[in-house]
């Protein structure tokens, strides 16, 4: 009988413990779990702001296209206006391959606001060409676009809030041991792009 | 066995999965127990010491508990948590993927013609065929479905490999399926302490010198009794689990036959997974844990019948087509064409519109599609424009569609409504100039459809934005001072079943088992049920009385409150409690109330919206009336 009760002490702290351990290791495993799930959300978000992106970048030859017919003279523009799509396109597929990650995110950002500018000169130019400006096809493309741009600002009010309330969490105290340790990296928002759609509507938040 | 029975039944099982697993764990500690004894220095036959049993057993069942407990919990918040930890991709509805497309236009067709929210659709990077369905509730479930499966598998393969799922979803088996992952982790947890004790020791072992030797085998012999008796509870644990999947599968076959009445469907499908070298294989290492979600064996044919989660392949494709003869197909790529898009016209169709409305069938085909249900909704589907089916794929869209469905038709309410919405949302306001006229055409009955289809893109809403969408809703159906049934019908879908998803709430459990405790709540339901389509107070007694015979069992009479307080909001109320019922209740409140409704013959749309929402909120998934049931309002408004 002795044995065991000299050594039921040992037992006792040995069982409490292995109680602390588990409750320990399934903290961290919680907290991991948490920290993927939040990145999955907003790289899944992301796939949504690809879409309408991509969805963009096939209108603008159309567009193009059109504007050609009209403004001959104007090579230099619509080749800018090409020129910025592809780059953006080159971005873009950049930035859906690594989403959040902080380089690709402002180089999106960037070729997104060139492609903005330029399409901005296109239209502006396209308002001294009346025949152009009446034209059914333009109308509908350029009513397309804006319909697109608008698509792509609130998916990216929904990235933008999933990566916040990721980086929340991950500098948020005790899940910051566990997102160091297993190298969660901070993640970009990807910051407002002004299209020429943004800047006719008032500007006023969606909350 | 109808719905509410399979529900029950279910049920049952859980108690009897309940009592194996607690076996297990009593086999468990009685296993550990001398383990534990001997390395701490009792030698037989002095093995017995009470206090240390309970201690052993203690620390078993707390690790056991903690385990499953969690394991439980991660993944009771939602079929996404599932579908992520098996590797899924989730297929945004606006893709402009054929297969995937076609795929998200099946799981549509299927989820209206159930009467479900249409679930959100994950995409598995896998070659093998196979399927799975994740979820607490119907109206958070979410369907899995390999690549494999949407490049090789035709229209109606496809469709029968859904109608499966769907089966497992309406079945009440998707709880069950995730309490069982649960406690098989938490069995697990005692082989993962064991291995952790053997790695943690060999480490330091090789540090120190051999003074202490005695001490380290005890632990390490420990750490390998553990590690070997977690294992042997693990293997305990997959007879469970394969004894409860397996029957489940037969059940499941059986009622995508019954849902689609095109046995070629899921047979095909069967015999493609028996042709393709993938077979129905899953490589991802935690889909092992969830093998009993699956469509097929994740695993590939298992030599040990009894520890496989599914029937071997021939004898369920023989189940459902006696003709089989062995020979499994050659399986290329599946050929798509446009058409895919759309179910082709089938005869079903043209039988669907001599149906009448019958309280029984309506009730009887909750939780089981016919057909009918399956053809009326790909009509209907196809029936609505390209584009408005475009915009609600995609969450602005969605979002700005389930502001127009609330607009007022009289233009002053209306242009009151859009200035609220200009104000609290530009860019749903822009959007919707784009889809009013799409909705302008819409005829009633395609509306709570229209918000069906619409619930996977709005999942896709940041928590913020739903919260905004929400608040704007609700400003819009108050600002011409009343409530609609419509629009109360649209408030309590977004809001509760999208809720469900967002707030990750789980669904109400069973409070009420006797249909005494919720006489007063039968009043309330069945009173607004009676005035809604019944402008005459004596016909609306008579369709009360109707309803209530059906509940006859009740001591106190029901009795048809007055009109000035059967109003929407008592309605609300009562619903809300009678969520809580078992399912047995559930079931003749809404014989009860298919019964109120149809009591003068004819349905009209509104009265089968209301039946539509008491079905929603009481988890019952019931199919859409058929167009020949419903009738549609004389006057305008």
């Amino acid at each position: 009988m002795t044995p065991i009760l000299a050594l039921s002490t040992a037992a006792w702290l040995l069982i409490a413990g292995a109680v602390v351990v588990v409750l320990v290791a399934l903290w961290v495993m919680g907290a991991y779990n948490g920290l993927v799930a939040l990145q999955n959300r907003y790289e899944n978000a992301f796939s949504q702001i690809d879409v309408q992106l991509k969805r963009r970048w096939d209108l603008i030859p159309n567009l193009v296209e059109v504007a050609k017919g009209y403004m001959a003279h104007e090579r230099g523009t619509l080749e800018a206006v090409i020129a910025a799509r592809n780059q953006a396109a080159t971005a873009g597929q950049q930035a859906a391959a690594h989403p959040g990650d902080p380089q690709a995110m402002r180089a999106l950002a960037g070729a997104e606001g060139n492609l903005a500018g330029a399409l901005g000169r296109l239209f502006a130019l396209a308002e001294s060409y009346p025949d152009l400006k009446a034209n059914q096809n333009m109308l509908a493309l350029q009513e397309e676009l804006t319909s697109t741009e608008n698509k792509i600002a609130f998916a990216r009010q929904a990235f933008n809030d999933a990566v916040t309330s990721y980086n929340t969490q991950r500098e948020s105290f005790p899940a910051m041991i566990v997102a160091n340790v297993a190298g969660f990296g901070p993640a970009e928002l990807l910051v407002a792009v002004e299209t020429p759609a943004e800047r006719e509507v008032p500007k006023v938040k969606f909350s | 066995m109808d719905f509410f029975a399979h529900q029950d039944a279910a049920r049952r099982k859980t108690g009897l999965l309940v009592v194996y697993f607690c076996l297990a764990v009593g086999l468990i500690v009685a296993a550990v127990y001398p383990v534990v004894a001997l390395v701490f220095g009792a030698r037989p036959p002095h093995l017995w010491n009470p206090i240390l049993f309970l201690a052993v057993a203690g620390a078993t069942l707390f690790v056991i508990a903690a385990g499953s407990l969690f394991k439980i919990v991660q993944l009771g918040s939602g079929g996404e948590v599932v579908a992520q930890m098996l590797g899924g991709r989730p297929v945004d509805p606006a893709t402009r993927d054929l297969d995937e497309r076609v795929l998200v236009n099946v799981v549509e067709e299927m989820a209206i013609a159930s009467g479900v929210p249409a679930p959100s659709v994950f995409v598995l990077d896998e070659q093998g065929i196979n399927a799975f369905a994740a979820g607490w509730s119907p109206s958070s479930a979410v369907i899995g479905v390999t690549r494999g499966a949407i490049e090789t598998l035709n229209r109606d393969e496809l469709q029968g490999v859904i109608a499966h799922e769907f089966s497992h979803i309406l079945n009440g088996d998707m709880r069950l399926n995730i309490r069982l992952i649960g406690l098989l982790h938490g069995i697990l947890l005692i082989a993962l302490i064991g291995y952790t004790l053997l790695r943690s020791l060999g480490h330091t072992r090789r540090r120190r010198s051999r003074k202490d030797g005695g001490g380290v085998v005890a632990v390490l012999a420990l750490g390998a009794a553990l590690l070997v008796i977690g294992y042997l509870g693990v293997l305990f644990g997959r007879l469970i689990k394969s004894a409860v999947s397996r029957q489940r599968e037969f059940l499941a076959d059986a009622s995508a036959v019954q849902f689609t009445r095109n046995p070629q469907g899921i047979a095909g499908a069967l015999k493609k997974i028996g042709g393709l070298v993938a077979g129905s294989r899953v490589e991802r290492a935690a889909a092992e844990e969830a093998s009993h979600l699956f469509f097929g064996n994740v695993l590939g044919q298992n030599l040990f019948g009894s520890l496989s989660t599914h029937p071997p392949l021939p004898e369920r494709i023989k189940r459902i087509d006696p003709a089989f003869d062995g020979q499994f197909p050659k399986v290329t790529h599946a050929q798509r064409t446009a058409s895919d898009l759309g179910a082709g016209p089938r005869p079903a169709q043209a039988a669907a519109a001599a149906m009448g409305f019958n309280p029984e069938t309506a009730v009887a085909s909750v939780g089981t599609p016919q057909t009918e249900h399956v053809a009326y909704a790909a009509a209907l589907v196809a029936s609505l424009p390209q584009r408005l089916v475009e915009e609600v794929h995609e969450p602005l869209g969605a979002a700005a569609a389930m502001c127009g469905l609330v607009l007022a038709g009289d233009p002053q309410t209306r242009a009151a409504q859009l200035a609220i919405l200009a104000r609290s949302s530009s860019r749903v306001y822009e959007e919707l100039q784009h889809i009013t006229p799409l909705l302008g055409g819409l005829p009633a009955e395609a509306r709570l459809p229209l918000v069906e289809m619409a619930m996977p893109a709005l999942a896709r809403l940041s928590p913020d934005q739903y919260g905004s969408l929400r608040q704007v809703v609700r400003r819009l159906v108050e600002a011409d001072q009343k409530v609609s049934v419509f629009e109360y019908a649209l408030e309590r879908m977004v809001l509760d079943q999208l809720g469900q998803r967002f707030d990750r709430r789980p669904p109400a459990r069973v409070k009420f088992r006797w249909i005494d405790a919720v006489a007063g709540d039968c009043d309330a339901l069945l009173s607004t049920l009676a005035y809604v389509g019944h402008r005459d107070d004596a016909q609306a007694e008579r369709a009360f009385r109707q309803g209530a015979v059906r509940l006859a069992a009740i001591q106190s009479e029901l009795t048809l409150l007055p009109r000035s307080a059967a109003t929407l909001k008592t309605f609300d109320e009562a619903v809300r409690r009678l969520a809580a019922a078992a399912p047995k209740i559930k079931k003749r409140v809404l014989e009860a109330s298919a019964a109120c409704i149809g009591a003068d013959g004819r349905i009209t749309v509104e009265e089968g919206e209301l039946l539509r929402v008491v079905a929603e909120l009481l988890d019952c998934p019931m199919p859409p009336l058929l167009p020949a049931a419903v009738t549609r309002p004389v006057t305008s408004g």
